[in-house]
């Protein structure tokens, strides 16, 4: 597939700048020094987490790319989304799947922290095959570039990303008032430009949408559904609570888009630039569709364990530290009888991105 | 899951729950902001067993009245526990009953042993001995007091019971299994909005048929907050239901409330409209005290919320519906609703999400239902809750049905109407002169349904009577059927809708009908009015009596100390005539004789127990002769300026 005409003209690009700059802002201005301490406080969920988002999502996007061959530029974006950190929309996710708040948060300020230094190791790691190959396709056109992995841009856009979001830490600590408001109008331009871009793309290329071949999508759609899969269990095999189980799976499933997309703008150049853009932009549609779905399960299933993780920790709020609910016999499910979180109290955060 | 506990009587049901729930908290009483003190089912079971015990000995006999004086505490919940669990009946009143009241009710209902909530409490009756022959023996619930030579300690009683259980005494097992159906678990006087004190008796079976019909779930995870007063039948019931759930009843006050509902997070409370209406102003001032970014944020939220919701009732037919509803109509906007619902969704979802959600943590956000009754809820604020996704369920009943009639189900809110009846119970809408059946009847067009007059009762939860008083009985209950005084209609989707009190009419000179209680509704929503009650019977137009809300003065800048002040300052009778004006009007859809001509700024505002029922509910009579002098002059000016 080829793209004839550039997918995003300049005003488009410019869209898109001033959104990743408002999205990271929002991120910022939800996040307080106090959620960096909170990460000290999950240290078997952070550990859990960090191995779902850096080890388990890129190598499933390495694994998708090679199990559909994918076209080289378009597996170098699948990896590239494999390996971001997590956004701070999978805390809102994350509050509405009755999952831990706290856990999601304290995942998304490490996550963005380790990627500094995770992403460049794993992008060398796993695209390295695809980026000989598409320099092997230069040599043979006899342009005689070679392409490689811009590692040194890399860390700059991240670094550049990051820019934003100390500017909005700044604001939550000079005045928590106008910092919310930043937080959720961030969030309502996060929407409406992502649906001007897919209109405006699905106007201008409806071809394109047609002509995509469907493992493109497919590999979209499943690398986000994996990370959500595998990420529930796996701490589900290390036995972490039910709410740190649904935060997890989220948190790994859906990653920070907007870097993806700041990334591919800073560091690739045409034609790999569209290519690589149009996979970011599918999985960002798609992924905001599939974890709405999640959430809606997770919301139904959870709901009794929730209701009585909540209903502890308020008892142990009021009526002490110390205080031990005792429900009636057969009242609490094997599943969650045991569980450690169910007596003592993780004291979660509760309101939505604090 | 149905966790409910279904039993024979309330001291039955007591028992049960000790057993069930034995080591969960039953009741939390506050001591500090995060500081609350739980008692357990099972000490609470053992506690009441105890007292009840001591109350024998005492020389309490089974079907026995007890007074029970006091509002919301552990220890009211305890002496009601010992008083069921010896098979008497308790005869409770609030802290804020008049000297009167005490002599009437105590001496009416032959009481011998009465509990007493405060040292002040008992000071009033100790004053009154000599006009209260029967009364034996006084109780004092506060325990920091030890026991006087004039009464006793509730602690005195329980330990006294200990003693002898431990030594093998099982009379209160005798007691409980004792207990008929048709014994009296409570006699409640009601001041009601008219006429000298009534005692309803209401029986263990009126009381286990509500716990029966409530239809909202709970189980053990629930939390419940307390803030109406306990001795009414409305917060009763909750508390007897949230006991036989198996959930913790938290208690709180009007002073703590906002902090107490973000601690607690309750799930479920029942409520009366004023704290809706306050919440609602709380609400309103915050957003608009907001940034214009966030204000537009909200109200984009509100607008999307509306739509959305709309559309669903439309789709799922919980629209209200007065009129026969037409199937060619719903054909042709179903598409439209179906469509627009569709496309508000997402967007919707996200406001949902991020800007009404923090709204809700105003009420704690963990609230599955809340039922608002002892008055009607404006239909604004019941919408406005509604949308924003706070799902307050109406309801309607009175003391002499042990509540609940009617009630508004989660899962089929028709916003404007108290919802469909009451599992086992029956309602007919009669006519007002002749008494006739309006509704159900076959002769007349869907049945009657549509159509207004007097609401009847039939069902488990009618009271047995008026105690010591077959007069007002044979007049209240007929073949069964309560008359409840209240003007209502079937809508067509069967749900109850009420429409006014039919005693509280007004009849102009000219022979015109008007309903004040949903101008007096009306006119309370602005932020300068507090209180309002609406006059005018035999006169030509209609006057208002308005109590002038201070913080909502205050906000405008006006820094007066009192009402005095306040109520005489010209300016803000220019203020409040402009609203009236602005609110009641034609244009607005209200008829010429339905406009207020002329009103009066008092210098006193309405006060729990004196003005107001404990539901916050005016009484009409009290007001009236209160300020009869205003009245007559504000008519009397009008005839004046005419001559």
């Amino acid at each position: 597939m080829e793209f004839t005409t550039q997918l995003l003209y300049p005003v488009d690009q410019i869209l898109l700048a001033v959104m990743i700059f408002s999205i990271m802002f929002g991120m910022g201005s939800s996040l307080t020094v106090d959620d960096f301490k909170t990460v000290a406080r999950y240290p078997r969920g952070i550990l859990i987490g960090f191995l779902s988002q850096f080890g388990l999502m890129p190598f499933f996007a390495y694994g998708l790319a090679i199990f559909f061959n994918l076209p080289p530029a378009y597996a170098i974006s699948l990896i590239l989304i494999g390996c971001l950190p997590g956004g701070t929309t999978s805390n809102m996710f994350a509050y509405f799947a009755r999952g831990s708040v706290a856990l999601s948060i304290a995942m998304t300020t490490a996550s963005t922290v380790m990627a500094l230094l995770m992403m460049p190791i794993l992008l060398e790691f796993y695209t390295a095959g695809f980026v000989s190959e598409i320099s092997a396709e230069l040599q043979t056109s006899g342009t005689g570039v070679e392409f490689v992995i811009p590692t040194g841009n890399i860390i700059g856009s991240l670094v550049l990303v990051l820019v934003p979001v100390m500017m909005g830490m700044f604001l939550r600590h000079k005045s928590p008032a106008w910092a919310k408001t930043a937080e959720d109008t961030a969030g309502f331009m996060g929407i409406i430009v992502i649906i001007y871009l897919i209109g405006t793309v699905f106007v201008r290329h409806t071809g394109l949408m047609l002509q995509t071949p469907y493992d493109i999508y497919l590999s979209a759609i499943s690398v986000g559904l994996l990370g959500f899969l595998f990420g529930y269990w796996m701490s589900r095999l290390f036995k972490l609570s039910p709410i740190f189980q649904r935060a997890i799976s989220l948190e790994t499933g859906i990653q920070n888009g907007p870097i993806a997309f700041a990334i591919i703008l800073l560091s690739f150049s045409e034609p790999y630039q569209s290519q690589m853009l149009w996979l970011a932009i599918l999985y960002s549609s798609f992924i905001v569709i599939s974890s709405s779905f999640i959430t809606l399960y997770y919301r139904k299933v959870g709901k009794f364990d929730f209701e009585v993780f909540q209903n502890t920790t308020i008892h142990n709020r009021l009526f002490g530290e110390d205080y031990v609910s005792k429900y009636p016999e057969g009242y609490l499910p094997d599943r969650i009888k045991e569980d450690p979180s169910q007596g003592s109290n993780p004291g979660q955060i509760r309101s939505v991105g604090k | 899951m149905e966790h409910r506990i279904i039993a024979k009587n309330l001291a039955d049901l007591y028992r049960e729950a000790g057993n069930r729930f034995s080591e969960l908290p039953a009741f939390a009483t506050r001591k500090k902001e995060l500081q609350w003190s739980p008692v357990s089912f099972g000490e609470l079971y053992e506690r009441g067993v105890n007292l009840a015990t001591g109350l024998i000995e005492l020389g309490v006999n089974a079907r026995d009245h007890v007074g029970l004086f006091g509002d919301n505490r552990f220890e009211w919940i305890l002496a009601d526990y010992g008083v069921q669990l010896c098979g008497a009946a308790d005869v409770p009143r609030g802290r804020d009953v008049t000297d009167a009241e005490l002599v009437y009710i105590i001496n009416h209902a032959e009481i011998k042993i009465a509990f007493l909530e405060t040292t002040v409490l008992l000071g009033r009756v100790l004053k009154l001995k000599k006009d209260l022959p029967k009364l034996k023996e006084i109780v004092l619930l506060d325990s920091d007091f030890r026991a006087g030579d004039q009464y006793r300690s509730i602690d005195e009683i329980e330990h006294l019971g200990k003693k002898l259980r431990a030594k093998g005494d099982r009379r209160v097992e005798e007691r409980i299994e004792g207990i008929k159906p048709d014994d009296l678990f409570t006699l409640i006087y009601t001041s009601g909005t008219t006429g000298k004190p009534k005692g309803v008796m209401l029986t263990h079976e009126n009381m286990m048929s509500q716990v029966r019909g409530i239809p909202v779930e709970l189980s053990c995870t629930d939390r419940v907050l307390s803030i109406l007063p306990i001795w009414h039948i409305f917060e009763r019931v909750f508390e007897i239901f949230t006991i036989s759930c198996g959930v913790c009843t938290y208690y709180s006050s009007v002073r703590h409330l906002g902090m107490d509902l973000k601690n607690v997070e309750p799930t479920f409370m029942g409520s009366a409209p004023r704290l809706w209406e306050s919440l609602y102003q709380k609400i309103r001032k915050n957003v608009k005290q907001a940034h214009p970014m966030r204000q537009l944020l909200f109200h984009t939220a509100y607008f999307l919320s509306r739509q959305y919701r709309n559309s669903s009732y439309f789709l799922t037919g919980k629209k209200l519906h007065l009129d026969p509803p037409s199937t060619l109509k719903h054909v042709l906007l179903a598409p439209f609703h179906a469509l627009r619902w569709l496309i508000v969704l997402p967007v919707y979802g996200f406001f949902n999400v991020a800007v009404l959600e923090p709204v809700r943590m105003s009420a704690g956000g963990s609230l599955k239902a809340t039922i608002s009754g002892g008055g009607a809820l404006p239909v604004e604020i019941d919408r406005f809750f509604n949308y924003i996704g706070i799902p307050v369920l109406e309801g309607y009943g009175m003391t002499e049905t042990a509540p609940v009639i009617a009630v508004r189900l989660e899962d089929n809110i028709v916003i404007g109407t108290v919802g469909p009846t009451m599992q086992d119970t029956e309602v007919r809408i009669t006519d007002i002169e002749t008494g006739e059946v309006i509704y159900p009847n076959p002769a007349l067009p869907h049945e009657g349904r549509g159509l207004r007059g007097e609401i009847r009762v039939k069902g488990p939860q009618v009271m047995k009577g008026y105690y010591r008083d077959p007069e007002q009985t044979e007049a209240t209950i007929q073949n069964g059927w309560l008359r409840t005084g209240d003007l209502g209609m079937i809508t067509f989707n069967n749900c109850l809708k009420i429409l006014g009190r039919s005693k509280s009419t007004i009849v102009l000179l000219s022979g015109e009908n008007l309903e004040p209680e949903p101008i007096e509704m009306r006119l309370t929503q602005s932020p300068y009015i507090e209180h309002c009650m609406v006059v005018g019977q035999d006169q030509k137009h209609i006057g208002a009596l308005i109590v002038p809300n201070m913080e909502g003065f205050r906000d405008e800048g006006f820094q007066k100390q009192s009402l005095e002040e306040l109520a005489n300052d010209p300016e803000v009778r220019t203020i409040i005539h402009s609203e009236i004006k602005r609110i009641i009007s034609v244009d607005n859809g209200y008829k010429r004789f339905e406009l207020i001509h002329d009103f009066r700024l008092l210098e006193e505002n309405f006060s729990n127990g004196e003005e107001l029922t404990s539901l916050f509910k005016m009484k009409r009579h009290v007001i009236t002769d209160k300020y009869q002098n205003l009245i007559d002059e504000m008519y009397h000016q009008e005839s004046n300026e005419e001559v």
